[in-house]
C-alpha cells in the first residue's frame, strides 16, 4: 500500500522534472539451459532470462519496483558502479543499506544516474546473483567523446556458469568438509548468458563494444581474433584511447572498446572469452573454459573456429589514463590498512579476514544505525566488532592499503566511489611499505573494481565526498560468503542531516521473518550504543593446542598404558622358574634366579 | 629427515630373532651338555647340523617369501591402492595388533616349554641312535629329525609372523627405513641369544622376555589405536575429497568434530616423523588424536591388563591347589 503511494509520489515528482524511467521487476524462477549441457532453474526478471540489458541515459531518474516472487529466497538489487549520490539507501546490500526483500514483498529503488558508462546490476543477497539475477546497465552519454567515430554499439556480458544452485554450493563451500576453502569450479563460460553468440556487423564501421564480467568467480581473458581494440572506458571512467589485443576482466569489471572493421569485409570475426584457470582449485578433465562468439559480416560464410592462443597477454589496466587527466590525489588525510587472509575458525570451515576479523552482518542494517545513533554515529564501535567498520570524515582524501596475504588473486570493489589505483604490486611482492612504492603515476588509473595479485598489495585513493554507507569487498561471490567485507561509514553526521530514508524501507524490515530491528547499534541495543552484547559473531577460533579435554585424554592414556605394562610384568615374573611352583625340584639344582634354563652342569662343559 | 631407521621394524625383528635365537641356543646348550663323551661326538655333530640346517632353511624361506610379499605390497600400494592407502594401513595395523596380542603371552611361557622340549630331544636322541631295524614311519622321522624340525618350524613361524607385523606396522614407511632397522633387530636378537647361550641364566632371561613383551604390547596398543585412526582419517579424506595430509598438520588436515587434541607440530606423518614417528611406532602417538584412537587405546590397555591379571590369579590359584 505504502509502496503504491510512494510510486505515485515518485511519478508526480518525476513528471515535473527529469526524465524518469519506470520499471517493474518481477523476480521469479524460470528454467533455462544456457550452455546446452544442463537445464536448471535460474532467477529471471519478468519471466525473461537472459535478463536484457537496462539502457538509460545520463541524467535520467530510474524508478524500479522489485517484487520478489521467488517463493523460497529473499532478494535485493545493487547497482554496481553507480555512486548513489545522496541515495545511499538505494544502494542495495542487505544488512548495510536496507533489509532483505522477503518472498511476496516488494521494494522500490529510486535514484538518479549522473554518470555515463558501462555498469551492471545484481542481487546483493548473500551468494545469490550467480543463480542468474544480474544484467548489464548501460548509461548512454549524448556527449560521449567517441560518438563521432561510433557507428554502432554492441553489449557483451561474460559469465561463468554453474549447474548447481548456489544455496547447496554455498553450504558445501563454507563447511568443515572444505577446510582449504576451495571454491567450486564453474562448469562453463557464457557470453550474453548463452553460447555461440553471433552479432551482425558491417564492413568499414567502427563499433563501441561494451563488456561486462558478471561472473561469480572467474576472470575472463577476452580477445577479438585478428583485431586490436581501443580501450575508451573502464568501469564508467572514460580513458585516453589505449590499444590492446587482449583484455583481462575480473568479476565485476567493465571495459568499452572501439573496434574498426576492415572496409573490405572478409571472414567473420571470432571472439573468445576464456576463464582464468589459475583461480580454480582443480581443473576437471571435461571443463571447457572457453566460450566463442562471432561478429558476423556475412551470414553465408562459415563461422571460423578461433585459432589457439599461445600465451595470455592482457592489457595491464594500470596503463590506462582517465580522459579528464585527474592528477593523483597526493595529500592523504586518512590511511586505512587492510591485511587480508584466509584461515579456519572453530567450526572447521575456511573464512576470509580483514585485519583478523571476518565480516558478520549486524543485527541492525549499518545505515539505520547511522540514522539512529545520534552523536555516537561517528564512533566506529556502534557499528559492531565484526563488521570491519571504518568511519570516514567528509571531504577527505582517503587511502586504502590492501595487503593480500593469500596466494590467490582477488578483485576488490568499492561501493559509492571510483578510486585511483596509485599502486598495484606484482605477485609475491609482500605487504606494502613506504620503501617499496612503485613510482606513483601522475594521472593514475581510476576504476571501481581492481585486481590485487597473490601475496601482493594495492594502494587506492579517493575523496570522501559522498556521505553514505559503502561496502568494500572482494567481488568473488564465494569470498563475500566467507566474510571478506569491510564497511565504510562516510560522513555519518552529515548523512543524518541529509538522508531521507523512505518509510517503506523501514516497513520492509518489519515484514522480514523474523522482523529486523531498525534502531540501535550492531547488536540492536538502543539504550547503550556502546554495548555490543549479543551482536552477531563468527565461530570461535580453533583451539590453539592442548585443551583440557586433550590433556585429560593424554594423561589417562598414559596411565592405562603403564598399568597394562605393570600387569604384563607382574605376570611375566610369575612365569619365572624361581617362582614357578614345583619347577626346580626335579633337577635338584640351584633354586631361584640362578637356575639355568636347562638341567645339567651348565653349558660348555 | 630421511628415515633410515624404523623403530617399530627394529623391535619386531628383534623380538622374532630373540625368540628364535633363544630356542636355538637352548637346543644347542642341551646337546652340548648331554652329548659329552667322545662316542657321542658324531651324533652331536649330526644333530647340531640339523639344528643349523633348520634355522638357515627357515630363514631363507622367510626372506624370500617376506621380500616377495613386502615388495608386492609396496608396488601395488603405490600404483593401484594409493587412494586406499589408509584402509590398507588400518587393516594391517589391526591384524598386526591382533597377532601380537595373541602370541605375545607365549613368549613369557618359554620357560614352561623346556619340559616339552626335553621330551622331544630325548626322543630325538633315541631315534638317531637306533639302528636300521627300528620301525619307520612319520612319527619316527619326526623324532629323528626333530633337531631340524623344531628350529625350522620355529623360524618359519616367527619369520612369517614378523613379515606380517612389518607389513602392518611399516607400510607407510619409505624403503630406506628398513635395511638398517632389520639388520639391527636381527643382529641384536642374535646377540642376546648368543649371550644367553654363553652365560645367561633363567632369571635374567626372564627379565629380558618380560621387558620385550611389555614393549610389544605397547606397540600392539599403539597399532590398534593407529588402525582406528587410519579408518577415521580415510573417512575424512573422502569427506573433503582429497588428501588431508596435503594441508600439512594445520587446520583442515583433521576433522575438528572428532578431535580430542590437535597440535600443529609433532606430526608422525610429515617429513618422516622424526622422533614423533618413533613415539608413533612405540606408543601410537598422534599429533591429532580422535575420540576413536584415544578410546581404542585405553580399551586395549584395560583389556590386556585385565587378561594378564586374570591369567595371573588363575595360575596363582592353580599353584595353591597343587
Amino acid at each position: 500500500m505504502l509502496h503504491a503511494l510512494w510510486l505515485l509520489l515518485a511519478f508526480l515528482h518525476g513528471a515535473a522534472c527529469t526524465k524518469t524511467t519506470y520499471l517493474e521487476f518481477n523476480v521469479t524462477w524460470v528454467n533455462r539451459n544456457p550452455d546446452g549441457l544442463h537445464e536448471r532453474p535460474v532467477m529471471g526478471i519478468n519471466g525473461q532470462w537472459p535478463i536484457p540489458a537496462l539502457h538509460v541515459t545520463k541524467g535520467e531518474r530510474v524508478v524500479i519496483a522489485v517484487s520478489n516472487h521467488l517463493g523460497n529466497e529473499t532478494t535485493s538489487l545493487h547497482w554496481h558502479g553507480l555512486y548513489m549520490n545522496g541515495t545511499s539507501y538505494m544502494d542495495g546490500p542487505p544488512g548495510i543499506a536496507q533489509c532483505e526483500i522477503p518472498p511476496g514483498e516488494s521494494f522500490v529503488y529510486d535514484f538518479k544516474i549522473d554518470q555515463p558508462g558501462t555498469y551492471w546490476f545484481h542481487s546483493h543477497t548473500r551468494g545469490q546473483y550467480p543463480d542468474g539475477l544480474r544484467a548489464p546497465l548501460i548509461v548512454n552519454d549524448p556527449e560521449n567523446p567517441s560518438k563521432e567515430e561510433v557507428d554502432g554499439e554492441i553489449v557483451l556480458s561474460f559469465s561463468d556458469w554453474y549447474h548447481d544452485l548456489m544455496r547447496p554450493l554455498l553450504a558445501s563451500f563454507v563447511s568443515v568438509t572444505n577446510p582449504t576453502g576451495a571454491e567450486p569450479v564453474p562448469k562453463s563460460a557464457l557470453i550474453n548468458d548463452s553460447q555461440n553468440v553471433t552479432v551482425a556487423i558491417q564492413p568499414g564501421k567502427t563499433y563501441l563494444i561494451r563488456m561486462v564480467n558478471m561472473a561469480a568467480f572467474a576472470s575472463m581473458y577476452v580477445w577479438f581474433q585478428g583485431h586490436s581494440m581501443r580501450v575508451v572506458e573502464v568501469d564508467g571512467i572514460y580513458t585516453e584511447p589505449t590499444e590492446a589485443s587482449m583484455l583481462y576482466l575480473t568479476a565485476g569489471q567493465r571495459y568499452s572498446v572501439l573496434i574498426t572493421v576492415d572496409p573490405s569485409g572478409g571472414t567473420n570475426i571470432p571472439f573468445v572469452a576464456s576463464m582464468d584457470e589459475e583461480l580454480f582449485d582443480d581443473i576437471p578433465d571435461d571443463l571447457n573454459s572457453n566460450v566463442t562468439g562471432w561478429l558476423v559480416l556475412d551470414n553465408a560464410k562459415e563461422l571460423p573456429t578461433p585459432s589457439n592462443v599461445d600465451t595470455f597477454e592482457a592489457l595491464d589496466d594500470m596503463s590506462l589514463r582517465p580522459l579528464d587527466g585527474s592528477a593523483a590525489l597526493d595529500k592523504v588525510d586518512r590511511t586505512i590498512t587492510l591485511d587480508m587472509k584466509m584461515d579456519n575458525l572453530g567450526d572447521g570451515a575456511n573464512y576470509a579476514f580483514f585485519n583478523n576479523n571476518t565480516y558478520v552482518e549486524p543485527t541492525v542494517p549499518t545505515l539505520y544505525t547511522v540514522m539512529s545513533s545520534g552523536q555516537y554515529s561517528d564512533n566506529p564501535i556502534v557499528y559492531g566488532s565484526h563488521t570491519n567498520s571504518f568511519v570516514l570524515h567528509g571531504n577527505e582524501t582517503v587511502e586504502i592499503i590492501l595487503n593480500n596475504n593469500d596466494d590467490g588473486k582477488h578483485p576488490f570493489h568499492l561501493h559509492g566511489h571510483a578510486f585511483q589505483v596509485i599502486a598495484r604490486s606484482e605477485e609475491d611482492a609482500g605487504s606494502y611499505s613506504e620503501g617499496n612504492t612503485l613510482s606513483t603515476p601522475a594521472v593514475p588509473l581510476k576504476r571501481d573494481t581492481v585486481l590485487v595479485q597473490p601475496n601482493g598489495y594495492a594502494v587506492l585513493r579517493f575523496r570522501s565526498d559522498n556521505p553514505g554507507v559503502w561496502l568494500f569487498h572482494c567481488h568473488l561471490e564465494w569470498h563475500v560468503a566467507s566474510g571478506l567485507i569491510a564497511t565504510f561509514i562516510e560522513a555519518p553526521l552529515e548523512l543524518q542531516k541529509t538522508a531521507t530514508i523512505p518509510p517503506d524501507h523501514y516497513d520492509l524490515c518489519a515484514r522480514n521473518k523474523p522482523p529486523v530491528p531498525t534502531l540501535g547499534n550492531a547488536a540492536g541495543n538502543v539504550d547503550d550504543l556502546l554495548d555490543l552484547n549479543g551482536e552477531p559473531a563468527p565461530p570461535q577460533p580453533l583451539p590453539a593446542g592442548f585443551t583440557t579435554k586433550g590433556i585429560i585424554a593424554l594423561v589417562i592414556s598414559i596411565l592405562n598404558g603403564l598399568i597394562m605394562v605393570g600387569m604384563i610384568a607382574w605376570y611375566g615374573m610369575l612365569q619365572s622358574p624361581a617362582t614357578e611352583p614345583g619347577a626346580g625340584d626335579e633337577d635338584g639344582g640351584p633354586e631361584g634366579e640362578n637356575q639355568p634354563l636347562l638341567a645339567g652342569p651348565g653349558p660348555g662343559t | 629427515m630421511v628415515q633410515i631407521f624404523a623403530a617399530q621394524v627394529f623391535f619386531i625383528c628383534l623380538r622374532e630373532c630373540l625368540e628364535t635365537s633363544i630356542i636355538v641356543s637352548v637346543l644347542l646348550s642341551f646337546l652340548a651338555q648331554t652329548l659329552t663323551s667322545e662316542a657321542d661326538k658324531p651324533i652331536y655333530r649330526k644333530l647340531v647340523r640339523q639344528i643349523w640346517l633348520g634355522v638357515i632353511l627357515g630363514v631363507a624361506i622367510c626372506v624370500v617369501f617376506g621380500a616377495a610379499i613386502i615388495g608386492t605390497f609396496y608396488h601395488l600400494q603405490s600404483d593401484i591402492f594409493s587412494q586406499y592407502e589408509y584402509i590398507w594401513e588400518g587393516v594391517f595395523s589391526l591384524i598386526a595388533s591382533a597377532i601380537i596380542t595373541i602370541m605375545g603371552a607365549a613368549l613369557l611361557r618359554i620357560s614352561k616349554m623346556r619340559d616339552k622340549w626335553r621330551v622331544k630331544i630325548a626322543a630325538a636322541l633315541d631315534a638317531n641312535s637306533a639302528g636300521e631295524s627300528s620301525p619307520r614311519g612319520l612319527r619316527f622321522l619326526g623324532e629323528k629329525y626333530a633337531m631340524f624340525l623344531l628350529p625350522f618350524v620355529t623360524v618359519l613361524r616367527e619369520g612369517l609372523e614378523g613379515v606380517l607385523f612389518i607389513i602392518g606396522a611399516g607400510l607407510g614407511l619409505p624403503a630406506t627405513a628398513f635395511p638398517l632397522a632389520v639388520a639391527c633387530g636381527l643382529g641384536v636378537g642374535a646377540l642376546i641369544g648368543y649371550l644367553l647361550y654363553r652365560g645367561g641364566n633363567a632369571g635374567s632371561l626372564q627379565l629380558f622376555l618380560v621387558a620385550s613383551t611389555c614393549f610389544l604390547y605397547l606397540i600392539a596398543a599403539g597399532l590398534l589405536s593407529k588402525s582406528v585412526w587410519f579408518f577415521e582419517n580415510y573417512a575424512w579424506n573422502v569427506a573433503i575429497g582429497g588428501d588431508a595430509a596435503e594441508t600439512g598438520a594445520g587446520p583442515g588436515s583433521y576433522d575438528i568434530r572428532q578431535s580430542v587434541w590437535h597440535v600443529n607440530c609433532c606430526s608422525p606423518q610429515l617429513d618422516g616423523g622424526g622422533w614423533w614417528g618413533v613415539f608413533n611406532s612405540i606408543f601410537g602417538w598422534q599429533n591429532s588424536a580422535t575420540y576413536g584412537s584415544v578410546i581404542s587405546y585405553n580399551l586395549y590397555c584395560i583389556g590386556v591388563g585385565a587378561a594378564f591379571l586374570a591369567m595371573y590369579s588363575r595360575e596363582k590359584k592353580a599353584a595353591k591347589t597343587e
